[in-house]
């Protein structure tokens, strides 16, 4: 489904190349990304094996731009055509909201496009979708290759459900970009709210205003001992108490964490039982500003999903505090039972590849919150 | 599947990443991603700046659609933890409900099991917000239509050979 994030202010998309192997949905996402402007891209990726083939998909992130005040972005991605991949192709499917279909007209590949049309509609099916409802545009590509079919042969057995199709070349980049935005308004279309006004994304004027975030950065340090440079007041107990774990051999400092360590607001997890505990999330996170800067965006090369939250705050349905859920459904703890226990120790076992040093102070140090919890001396 | 939107708005956000930023604290963490299964980033705190959580989001969401499927194979109903040890970063990732994953990256000033035991509680405590979110049964607004005309009318600028 299209994804509404209201705090981050975007709406995002995922837009899915199917069809079968070699048709050119990897290439299809490689000219885009050659051709679009840097500030509207993310990082083409692809996982693929050493032979180019696509192995679990291609990941293209396209982002066009603020439109009342939302962001508007839109996630491609490429599935592996290739029969045997099947598993990883129809996790790629999951969520999609609209699906471009490359075939390859040429006359001895209409076998593997009919089946991976038929493979795409299963697929689609399994995950509960009616395919006849998700937009589709199908892409005849490599008309650049001598003795492809026409139109009419190739419409005539792919695509008997009318849908609209263009002829391509995703090496020459011919009609990749209309493959693109007619899927992309496809998609669009069935998105929008289907009451009348309502929807996301309404003009600036409706939305509440709200100030930008304060730009305050703290970079985050490559040696010093983490709680050393948090010297919020309300953990400086906490940074002392625990500022010596990093050079001092873990058994003292175990040893040498006061039991009232309770007290400190380091211990919420284990401090289901006190009460008064139990809401810091609203206490302690108001003050903080956000990471983000505003300034940032002058310089980022892609505005991407990290800036839209920083920008603004408030929700564009004009819901707000009143929806907060009660105090308690936050901070409230689970409580650190004996199966907790149990399962922490278990996960010590079960992570071999954790170097013994950091192991034993990483049990230490559990050790010293279990201590703390059951008040062992 | 194509009408469980999850609508979240400002104020749980808020609340998720006050969650978060009380994992990242306690567990001396360097930032925290919160991902949907389709690989949509949720929201992310911490030390991100570096990172492209873009992409980070994507290829998470595929690597634990992938183990799921792996865990099938095997006979389990889901692994609901990955861990990923580098030379310096870590990464941990667990299931949150039924169709997040908190991703917690961090480095040797803490310790897996630190992170292990923090993110298990967020994630518990996050589960609880998505249900409640869930539980208001609330159907996606949809977008307005000037939303999508605009951007409809975007394109041609955008997308040019
Ligand atoms: N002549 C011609 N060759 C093309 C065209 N599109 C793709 N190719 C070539 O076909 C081969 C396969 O293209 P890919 O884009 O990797 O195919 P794919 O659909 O991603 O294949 P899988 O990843 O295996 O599913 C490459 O060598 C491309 O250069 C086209 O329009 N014309
Ligand atoms: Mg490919």
């Amino acid at each position: 489904m299209v994804s509404i994030n209201y705090s981050a202010r975007e709406v995002c998309c995922k837009i899915v190349y199917y069809g079968p192997g070699l048709s050119g949905k990897t290439t299809n996402l490689q000219y885009i990304h050659s051709k679009v402007p840097q500030d509207t891209r993310g990082k083409l990726i692809s996982l693929a094996t050493e032979a180019d083939r696509t192995l679990y998909f291609d990941f293209l992130p396209i982002n066009i731009g603020t439109i009342n005040d939302f962001q508007a972005k839109f996630q491609l991605y490429t599935v592996p055509g290739q029969v045997y991949y099947n598993a990883t192709r129809k996790l790629v499917l999951r969520g999609v909201d609209g699906v471009v279909f490359v075939a390859d007209s040429q006359p001895d590949k209409m076998d593997e496009n009919l089946e991976s049309l038929a493979n795409l509609e299963e697929n689609l099916v399994e995950y509960g979708y009616n395919p006849d409802e998700l937009p589709m545009v199908i892409q005849y590509n490599k008309c650049d290759l001598p003795g492809v079919m026409s139109s009419d042969e190739l419409n005539a057995k792919l695509n008997q459900k009318g849908r609209p199709f263009f002829h391509g070349s995703a090496t020459l980049g011919n009609g990749v970009f209309d493959t693109l935005k007619l899927i992309i308004k496809l998609v669009l279309e069935k998105a929008k709210a289907t009451g009348k006004g309502e929807g996301a994304a309404r003009p600036a004027a409706q939305a509440a205003p709200a100030p930008p975030a304060p730009s305050v950065e703290k970079p985050y340090p490559e040696t010093a001992p983490a709680a050393a440079t948090a010297p919020a007041p309300e953990q400086q107990a906490a940074a002392v108490a625990e500022a010596p774990v990093v050079d001092q051999p873990a058994e003292v400092a175990v040893e040498s964490q006061p039991l009232a360590a309770t007290a400190e607001p380091e211990s919420q997890p284990l401090a289901a039982t006190a009460e008064p505990e139990s809401q810091p999330a609203a206490t302690t996170a108001e003050p903080e500003p956000r990471e983000e800067l505003s300034r940032e965006a002058a310089y980022r090369p892609y505005p991407g999903s990290e800036k839209a939250s920083t920008e603004r705050k408030a929700p564009a349905l004009g819901r707000s505090q009143a929806e907060e859920l009660p105090a308690e459904a936050l901070g409230r703890n689970i409580g650190a039972g004996t199966s907790d226990r149990q399962e922490q120790q278990s996960t010590v076992a079960s992570t071999p590849q954790m170097a013994p040093s950091l192991r034993r102070r990483g049990e230490n140090k559990k050790r010293g919150f279990f201590k703390r919890l059951f008040g062992i001396k | 599947m194509s009408d469980d939107s999850l609508i979240i708005y400002e104020a749980e956000i808020t609340k998720i990443d006050n969650l978060l930023k009380k994992m990242l604290k306690g567990a001396e963490a360097k930032c925290a991603l919160l991902v949907d299964k389709d690989g949509h980033l949720i929201t992310r705190q911490g030390f991100t700046h570096s990172l492209d959580t873009t992409a980070l989001a994507a290829l998470l969401a595929g690597s634990f659609a992938s183990t799921k499927e792996i865990a099938k194979l095997v006979g389990e109903p889901e692994f609901s933890v990955l861990f990923h040890q580098g030379k310096k970063d870590h990464i941990h990732m667990s299931i949150v409900g039924e169709r997040s994953i908190l991703a917690v990256i961090f480095d040797d000033r803490t310790t897996i099991g630190m992170v292990r035991l923090y993110a298990k509680e967020t994630a518990q405590e996050l589960s609880r917000i998505f249900q409640e979110i869930l539980d208001r049964h609330e159907p996606s607004p949809g977008i307005s239509n000037e939303f999508a005309d605009m951007a409809q009318d975007k394109l041609d600028d955008i997308f040019q050979d």
